[in-house]
């Protein structure tokens, strides 16, 4: 394996660490301290780095667990898309750049209220570019469960897209 | 312009079926401000998703984390220097601008060095003729004082001083 090092290789992840548990915290100072917490447990495991197939996956891994469990202690659930009430079609100007950011921050509403698993998904898929094979890896569940995972978010997504501009 | 195909990938990331490169140039596609009112609502979604991409962690974290680490922070940045081509080979046009030079150097000195041998080779051997020249001077005219002596009789009697 390659000359791995704290500096070189576990670093760089921080923002892909952080961009996971910022979308299963939803807040900023929590995630942070997830991806330090991430970072340090990666640190005390550098014996076995070795014989780690993917330390970004492990990290990953790391990252949605620890953010799961400051999640729950907060006692924060997030509601279920399928469960909040249908928003208010309205018609957007799209010329308008006002109304442009509302239905931005409103489709980042639809986003913020898939289930987490989902999210994280979406998120590993559409932001960070990871592989169906990765993302199961990561998440350890099947490759086809992401697949159906992923299916019905964006899905849902597409519903509530629909739905607002007609 | 034709959005079929634009229309199609979409409906295949709808459905999952697109590979991450079809998802990119999706992506792509959405960044621009000329999209079409058919497509136009699922701007939002991928702009949306851009957003989220760039979402950083503050900027001193890295140091922070370095130093619970016990590793330091760099105390000096690296940048890397990104070289053009024309960069990269200018050292070697700077010696051959230098062999270049030592070679015209060192022809003209040695054209010099030649010239002056040539010259010095010309002087001796003018010299060396003047020298013979001169010699056969002074060797011819005895010779010719005492042809003449001999061909006039010194009557040494009447010569001498009574």
């Amino acid at each position: 394996m390659e000359n791995i090092s704290f500096r070189t290789t576990v670093l760089p992840l921080s923002d892909r660490l952080f961009r996971l548990a910022l979308r299963i915290t939803m807040n900023r100072a929590e995630a942070e301290d997830v991806v330090q917490d991430t970072l340090l447990k990666v640190w005390e495991q550098r014996n076995e780095w070795e014989q780690i197939d993917s330390l970004e996956a492990f990290a990953l891994t790391i990252c949605r667990n620890r953010a799961l469990d400051v999640k729950k202690r907060a006692g924060r659930n997030n509601t279920s898309l399928d469960k909040i009430d249908s928003v208010q079609p309205s018609i957007f100007n799209l010329q308008s750049s006002i109304e442009e950011r509302e239905q931005l921050s409103l489709v980042r509403k639809f986003m913020d209220e898939l289930p987490e698993v989902q999210r994280s998904i979406m998120l590993l898929r559409d932001i960070e570019g990871k592989t169906y094979q990765e993302i199961a890896q990561t998440l350890d569940i099947s490759e086809t469960q992401v697949k159906v995972y992923l299916h019905r978010a964006r899905t849902k997504i597409k519903e509530r897209i629909w739905t607002i501009n007609t | 312009m034709d959005y079929k195909y634009i229309e199609q990938l979409l409906e295949r990331y709808w459905e999952c079926q697109t590979t991450l490169e079809e998802e990119a140039i999706l992506r792509n596609f959405f960044r621009q401000e000329d999209v079409p009112a058919s497509l136009l609502p699922y701007r939002q979604f991928f702009l949306e998703e851009d957003e989220m991409a760039s979402e950083r962690l503050s900027k001193d974290f890295q140091d922070k984390m370095l130093r619970l680490v016990g590793e330091e922070a760099p105390t000096h940045i690296c940048k890397a220097r990104r070289l053009t081509f024309m960069r990269r080979v200018r050292p070697f046009y700077r010696a051959a601008g230098l062999v270049a030079i030592l070679l015209t150097i060192g022809n003209a000195a040695h054209q010099s060095f030649t010239d002056d041998a040539e010259d010095i080779k010309a002087a001796q051997m003018a010299e060396g003729i003047v020298a013979d020249s001169l010699q056969q001077i002074t060797i011819g005219s005895p010779e010719q004082q005492s042809a003449e002596l001999t061909a006039q009789p010194v009557d040494t009697i009447s010569t001498l001083p009574r």
